[in-house]
């Protein structure tokens, strides 16, 4: 028994060695199959907890429809829009603080006092100021990302040692060279680590938002599920957002730390 | 390679803790002829890192002058190379974009830039790790890596800040015996700061001894070249020349 039992843990290990996607699919089937257990013994009415198999079915049908696809882009397109710029204003904003002495002083008490006003509290002047719509849930998405960012930004690159920017101006690197040489690449796993909460609290974000003022989206489908009662979907939309995420970082987010804290050895496998 | 003017040099900073001014160093004069290996000596807090910060330009002096031939030093620059105590190489580049990285900053194009880095890197054994990253290295090999990063650039001076105290005993031998090599081979002038007497007369031409900001001597080491530590370590020369440094050093 001892020895089947061994041959079948060395059997699932390399199975997992070679198709690394079992090993992260894996720990749901215990979650699934206990979930699809309680709703078989009817421990509770179907209608506030459907099962797995009505929830797939759902899922069918949404897609049929094209309604699924057509909410999922346009939360994805808000996402990748609203991240875009959060990074693009956020990792200069964070260098200059980083490196400026002058320009800490001045907007660290900026930045944390309006870090501390959260994304969500700005929605109500936000519908006031730009409506229902993109702009709304654009500037909210910015605002969440840009913090993480910045921070985390200011972080890395105050950590740079002080010998790497002497090394490179006495190898003949000028200021500008050592913002690109230096500065940039010095700051880049914790710019990661900024971009990663960025997202994780922009995507979060994103939903409350979609809910609040959307038209369309994973949120507003979730929203919407609630006012005709479908718990099915509701179910259906918090599955997606978990898969979604689980897809931007492992296809997205950890490649890019490998290839780069990692692979340098600045941050610890 | 020229020639290296230090005069009446001090350096004063005020401490905020004690309330008063502090002299780190106390008018030192010192002339580095060209193709000359010096080393400083002296005990932790003699002010020989400060020295060697300001020739390379990373803090301020506050009086005397230094020159590089003949010019005024101000800020860091490409005719002073350094290698630092704790490596100080790129993570984020490969040994021979580290190496390259000084030619880059000039403007050399690619191809000639990693045919020089090749070239250095073969001085100093390292052609087969060119494609690695620091991290992947011994510490050993991540010091020869900073020699030739410093040399490819063809500084003026190569100042060296305690560049061996990092690595263990057996390999800092195997460094001092490849850093007198190779500075035979390309002969450039160097200033190397160390706390460690034997490590200075190993490699020196003249040891200048330094204790509590001050000149103490300068001692010219007449011992034979190429050196090597089986040779010296039972030389009567050698411990007559290191037995006078560490007295020296000692007494003060």
């Amino acid at each position: 028994m001892k020895q089947f039992l061994l041959k079948m843990w060395s059997h699932c290990v390399r199975l997992a060695a070679r198709w690394p996607s079992i090993a992260s699919i894996a720990p749901f089937i215990p979650v699934v199959a206990a979930w699809w257990i309680v709703t078989e013994l009817q421990i509770f009415p179907r209608v506030f907890l459907p099962g797995p198999v009505e929830v797939v079915r759902s899922f069918g049908s949404l897609v049929y429809t094209g309604i699924l696809p057509a909410y999922l882009q346009d939360s994805i397109v808000r996402l990748a829009v609203g991240a875009f710029w959060g990074v693009a204003l956020g990792i200069p904003l964070g260098i200059l603080v980083g490196l400026n002495k002058r320009a800490r002083t001045a907007l660290w008490p900026l930045l944390l006092f309006f870090q501390a006003i959260g994304d969500i509290a700005w929605l109500p002047i936000l519908v006031i100021w730009f409506g229902y719509g993109l702009t709304t849930i654009t500037v909210v998405i910015v605002y969440t990302v840009i913090f993480p960012v910045v921070l985390n930004t200011v972080l890395g690159v105050r950590s740079i040692p002080i010998t790497l920017h002497r090394a490179a101006q006495s190898l003949g690197a000028s200021r500008i060279r050592m913002l690109w040489e230096v500065v940039l690449p010095g700051a880049l796993p914790n710019i990661v680590t900024g971009l990663r909460n960025g997202l994780g609290y922009g995507w979060r974000a994103l939903i409350a938002t979609e809910i609040i003022v959307g038209t369309s989206g994973i949120g507003f489908l979730m929203f919407d599920a609630r006012r005709s009662g479908s718990v099915v979907e509701i179910l259906l939309g918090m599955i997606i957002l978990g898969i979604l995420w689980y897809i931007v970082d492992s296809w997205i987010l950890a490649p890019i730390e490998r290839a780069t804290g990692q692979r340098w050895g600045l941050v610890t496998r | 390679m020229k020639d290296l003017t230090i005069r009446n040099l001090s350096k004063t900073y005020f401490d905020p803790y004690a309330g008063t001014n502090v002299t780190a160093v106390h008018d030192v004069s010192l002339k580095v002829e060209q193709g000359e290996f010096v080393c400083i000596v002296g005990p932790s807090g003699c002010g020989k890192t400060t020295i060697l910060n300001m020739i390379a330009g990373f803090i301020p002096y506050t009086g005397g002058e230094i020159l590089v031939g003949g010019r005024p030093v101000k800020g860091p620059g490409p005719d002073r190379g350094v290698v630092f105590q704790s490596f100080a190489l790129f993570p984020w580049r490969t040994v021979l974009e580290n190496v390259a990285f000084g030619p880059k900053m000039r403007g050399v194009r690619k191809v000639e830039r990693e045919q020089i880095a090749h070239e250095y890197l073969a001085l100093a054994k390292l052609t087969e790790a060119a494609g690695r990253y620091p991290a992947e290295l011994s510490g050993g090999m991540q010091q020869r890596v900073g020699v030739v990063r410093a040399l490819a650039n063809e500084p003026d001076v190569l100042l060296m800040d305690e560049p061996f105290a990092s690595v263990d005993a057996q390999t800092r031998m195997t460094l001092q015996e490849e850093l007198t090599r190779i500075w035979q081979e390309k002969r450039p002038t160097v200033i190397f700061i160390t706390h460690d007497v034997a490590e200075a007369v190993f490699l020196a031409n003249r040891v200048v001894a330094l204790s509590k900001g001050r000149v103490l001597d300068d001692i010219a080491v007449d011992l034979p070249r190429p050196r090597s530590w089986d040779a010296l370590n039972d030389d009567a020369r050698f411990k007559e020349l290191s037995n006078r440094v560490l007295q020296l050093v000692r007494s003060a």
